[in-house]
């Protein structure tokens, strides 16, 4: 990241207040990815960011706020991925779109294992504070699966537990790869999770031929 | 004949109080985590001396590690009890048991599931590595007690056993422990109907 001139640049305050903070962000997101929350400094997010100490606290009060600002940052990346890949698949099917949001969801993960690293492996890890946060990121995909989702094999609704469960699944399996470094072969887990995830509203012999034909 | 009252054998005095000291760190935990529950804490609620502790346990995170285990071994002791009353090939009611008994256990002793499923993963790096060891043999004796059947997801019993703890934890962070044999019927379908359809992909 190349530092801003000191002195006159003929950036508005708020541009350059803005292009720290995201800075200070994306650098707390990649020091923590390398050295854990723990052993993360405010000196070596500054460093990572090319923003002075005193310049770091003008925008946060301390460690653990940068912390909170980069998780917020960090799950809206993550969700807006499934978002995005739900709005484009311009499908009015449910199944398509789940598929793209999965696709789209672990590819992210595994391309920016920095990402991973800060929502599901700290979120875990962390304590009480970032754990309400991980919990309400996991909760917030519950109406991404049920929106427009069919009822189950049998002709009957699935319960809402049943997705809150499969979205936890899903979580864990996640949470637990981040956990041990091993997010770049995430792709290689899709057809086992799209199964897992369509199963409960298509059956299991639906969930395999959408798998294998797309 | 004497009228001296019988003592207690010591053996019996120190095991009581190891428990003792074990149900007052999941009772600490509960009530404001593991973090700032202190050794002198523990022993004042305990009535027992600091030497006692010391004597059974190197300090805080052993004591809680201890507390993990234990809570730990006697759940699985009561969902081992529970299976095995169900004829082996009842997978579908012998599954239900497991979770009803599981489900049971956490109703009953609140504090200690909270220790064992909130506090744990976040609780140090030694407790997170129980953890995780403890759902990995969740896992393992998923697997060995489904039935048996080809083209499965291999990740499938992770993803179930992740799916249930991910329930329970939330019910017992939201105080509904004592509600917990509530979630029986749903958590019964989302663990064995997977296992329905058997095929090959």
């Amino acid at each position: 990241m190349d530092r801003l001139p000191r002195g006159r640049h003929g950036l508005s305050p708020e541009f350059v207040a803005r292009n720290q903070r995201d800075r200070l962000i994306a650098g707390l997101i990649l020091t923590l990815a390398e050295v854990g929350y723990q052993k993360t400094t405010v000196s070596m997010i500054g460093r990572r960011a090319a923003v002075s100490k005193s310049d770091f606290y003008k925008h946060f009060d301390s460690k653990d706020e940068c912390f909170f600002a980069a998780y917020d940052f960090a799950v809206g990346r993550i969700r807006g991925a499934a978002v995005d890949a739900c709005a484009a698949s311009r499908s009015a099917a449910w199944a398509p779109r789940v598929q793209a949001a999965v696709v789209a969801l672990l590819t992210l993960l595994a391309d920016e294992p920095a990402l991973a690293a800060i929502v599901l492996a700290e979120g875990l890890r962390a304590g009480r504070g970032i754990y309400d946060r991980y919990q309400a990121a996991v909760e917030s995909f519950v109406p991404l699966l049920r929106g427009g989702a069919p009822d189950g094999p049998g002709g009957h609704p699935v319960p809402p537990a049943t997705d809150e469960a499969v979205v936890g699944g899903v979580a864990s399996l996640l949470s637990r790869r981040a956990i041990a470094g091993e997010t770049a072969d995430l792709a290689g887990l899709l057809p086992d999770v799209l199964e897992f995830v369509l199963t409960p509203h298509l059956g299991t012999e639906a969930a395999r031929r959408i798998i294998s034909a797309g | 004949m004497s009228a001296t009252r019988p003592q207690l054998r010591p053996e019996f005095v120190a095991a009581h109080k190891r428990r003792r000291m074990i149900d007052v760190m999941a009772e600490l935990c509960a009530e404001q985590g593991y973090e700032a529950t202190k050794i002198a804490d523990v022993v004042r609620r305990a009535h027992v001396a600091r030497k006692t502790l010391y004597d059974n346990f190197t300090g805080k995170e052993d004591l809680f590690l201890a507390a993990f285990d234990t809570t730990l071994a006697d759940a699985e002791a009561e969902v081992a009890e529970a299976c095995d009353a169900i004829d082996p090939g009842e997978w579908e009611a012998r599954a239900e048991a497991g979770l009803r008994a599981l489900l049971g256990f956490v109703a009953a002793h609140p504090d200690a599931a909270r220790l064992a499923l909130v506090e744990a993963p976040a609780a140090g790096p030694a407790s997170a590595a129980r953890y995780d060891a403890a759902i990995d043999g969740f896992i393992v004796r998923l697997r060995e007690a489904a039935p048996p059947g080809a083209g499965r997801a291999a990740t499938l019993e992770e993803a179930l056993v992740g799916g249930t703890a991910w329930i329970v934890q939330r019910q017992v962070r939201r105080g509904a422990a004592a509600e917990a044999p509530d979630l029986l019927p749903e958590l019964t379908e989302f663990v064995v109907s997977p296992y329905r359809s058997v095929g090959k992909r």
